[in-house]
């Protein structure tokens, strides 16, 4: 370094250098050129097996799943990522929690990014399960596993016994256990999924994710509104003989107090043709709940 | 009091060595550039704040303890200044056992301080999201404690291969090779259970509980987490390390006095 400062003193030596880190710089830029998003994730696919880098990583384990953790989460909720990007992401995952496998919240924000933004909810109770067994009194847990076995399996059993775990555990929420109950006996109801998705969303720091919930939730309202609805029209029907032209009829006929504003910010509509109310934004009725 | 005077000497000679300041120079960077890496992540800071810093304290803790502990004979060797000191009343295991405390005390002063960066950087940490300083996870001072434990063993283990090689390079490699065996030896237990034939079983087991198992001296994951360390843990560990060091120290006493420099 002394010798190469000293040589500066020469007039070209200070420019050729200059140069030569803009080169650099050029060449970088062009290399980084080459390197997508989609790139970045594939790079999950030849990590090896938690099992197998373990003893590799001598006692630094925590380190090692930090960086792997690092990088896996600049990518998950990147809209380029594909079906086959959560796979990778699940991997990825997969590996932090076995080099840590008390890092709680690994298993917390990838059970959930795996299921509402990647849709492979098979995946995301994959790694809660695992989960549970190295934190068995994390109370989001099982919360989580209950939230995807609701929303995504449609097996509202296992869901209010995950619900009901979840509200054994220290430092549960104190609706959880009211939650869970109402899992049990009212699963179809669309009240119940609608306090679901608040709690879910409450519980949820990451945007996109709350993004995804703020949408459902808003289904969920028009699919217990249209019910609502429904139920007037029926109500109306029984004692006029006759479906309503529109449903400001029902409050003028003090059948409701007021019709519900669709959250979508469009409006409701009655279909004498089938029976069914209808929100001008959500074509399809939700048939999750439906019976 | 001659180990005492040892000591004293190798400390000051230790403090003036520019490998050394290197070495604090880069651990303590890495342990303020968490702060950076911690913006990445979401949820945890502090969890990735302490796994750099516990790591950086550990693996710099080793370099200086590989780097500076084979030096300790080798050098004085190179130098010819072992003759004056062999040529005067000093047995050579006290010779031997100076160098070792004087070391000893170097790192111990390196590994507080890195602790005392990660520690100002945790306050930082805990402050820059408004919560109180009181937040900070004490127990990373366990983990430190138990790391300069391990970096004793690997300082011994350092000074026994200075003993009989007059290579450094050649040392260095050995002492590298035998902290990353020490941290496969739990590995050896699991082949251990998994063999059925005896006549590897034996050598096997032989291996796992007379190699070092510097593993023992990893709570880093547990601290992070804020999982419980029994303090019964923590001296049981100890002994093990003391215990350890003196059966090295021991064996590079007899090779020591019986080397012969000419």
């Amino acid at each position: 370094m002394h010798a190469l400062l000293l040589k500066a003193k020469h007039p070209f030596v200070i420019p050729l250098m200059a140069a030569l880190a803009f080169s650099l710089y050029i060449i970088q830029h062009q290399i980084a050129g080459y390197k997508g998003m989609e790139k970045k994730i594939e790079e999950f696919v030849i990590l090896p097996k938690g099992e197998y880098l373990k003893p590799a990583v001598i006692g630094y384990e925590q380190l090692a799943a930090d960086i792997i953790w690092l990088q896996a989460i600049q990518v998950i909720g990147e809209d380029t990522v594909t079906p086959k990007g959560y796979d990778w992401i699940y991997h990825a995952l997969d590996v932090v929690t076995t080099l840590d496998p008390k890092f709680a919240y690994a298993y917390q924000l990838g059970g959930v990014t795996l299921s509402v933004l990647g849709k492979v909810p098979e995946k995301s109770n994959a790694l809660l399960l695992k989960g549970m067994r190295e934190n068995p009194d994390v109370w989001q847990i099982p919360f989580y596993i209950g939230f995807n076995s609701f929303f995504y399996l449609n097996d509202y059993r296992s869901a209010a016994e995950y619900m009901a775990k979840a509200s054994k555990l220290p430092g549960h929420p104190a609706y959880l256990p009211k939650l869970a109950a109402r899992l049990y006996v009212q699963a179809g109801d669309p009240d119940v999924a609608l306090e679901f998705l608040l709690r879910m969303y409450k519980e949820t720091g990451d945007e996109k994710v709350r993004a995804i919930l703020e949408q459902r939730i808003k289904e969920v309202i028009v699919e217990r509104d249209a019910r609502f609805l429904e139920e007037a029209v029926r109500r109306s029907k029984d004692v006029y003989k006759a479906y309503p032209e529109k449903l400001i009829e029902l409050v003028e006929r003090g059948i409701i107090t007021g019709v519900p504003r669709e959250p979508f910010g469009g409006y409701y509509y009655f279909n004498p043709e089938d029976g069914r109310v209808y929100s001008s934004v959500v074509k399809e009725r939700m048939r999750v709940y439906g019976k | 009091m001659k180990v005492l005077t040892i000591a004293r000497n190798t400390f000051r000679e230790a403090i003036r060595d520019k490998i050394l300041y290197n070495l604090l120079f880069f651990a303590l960077l890495m342990i303020a550039a968490s702060l950076l890496l911690a913006t990445l992540t979401v949820g945890e800071q502090s969890k990735i704040i302490i796994d750099i810093g516990l790591a950086s304290i550990n693996v710099f803790g080793a370099l200086i303890a590989i780097f500076l502990g084979i030096g300790l004979i080798i050098k004085e060797i190179e130098k010819k200044t072992i003759y004056n000191i062999l040529a005067k009343p000093v047995p050579r295991y006290q010779f031997l056992i100076g160098k070792y405390i004087g070391l000893l005390i170097t790192i111990l002063v390196n590994i507080v301080i890195m602790g005392a960066g990660l520690y100002i950087i945790l306050i930082l940490n805990e402050l820059r999201w408004g919560h109180s300083i009181f937040d900070v996870n004490f127990d990373i001072w366990k983990a430190i404690y138990l790391i300069f434990i391990e970096l004793m063993v690997i300082t011994a283990i350092a000074l026994m291969f200075s003993t009989f090689s007059s290579s450094s390079t050649l040392s260095a490699i050995f002492t590298i090779a035998a902290y990353i065996i020490g941290h496969l030896t739990e590995e050896l237990k699991l082949i251990g259970d998994k063999v059925q034939d005896s006549l590897l079983k034996g050598p096997i087991t032989f291996f796992y509980y007379f190699l070092p198992n510097l593993d023992n001296f990893n709570i880093k994951g547990r601290v992070v987490h804020r999982l419980d360390v029994p303090s019964s843990y923590i001296a049981l560990v100890t002994v093990y390390g003391l215990f350890y060091v003196a059966v090295i120290l021991l064996l590079s006493g007899v090779i020591f006095q019986r080397r012969d420099f000419k």
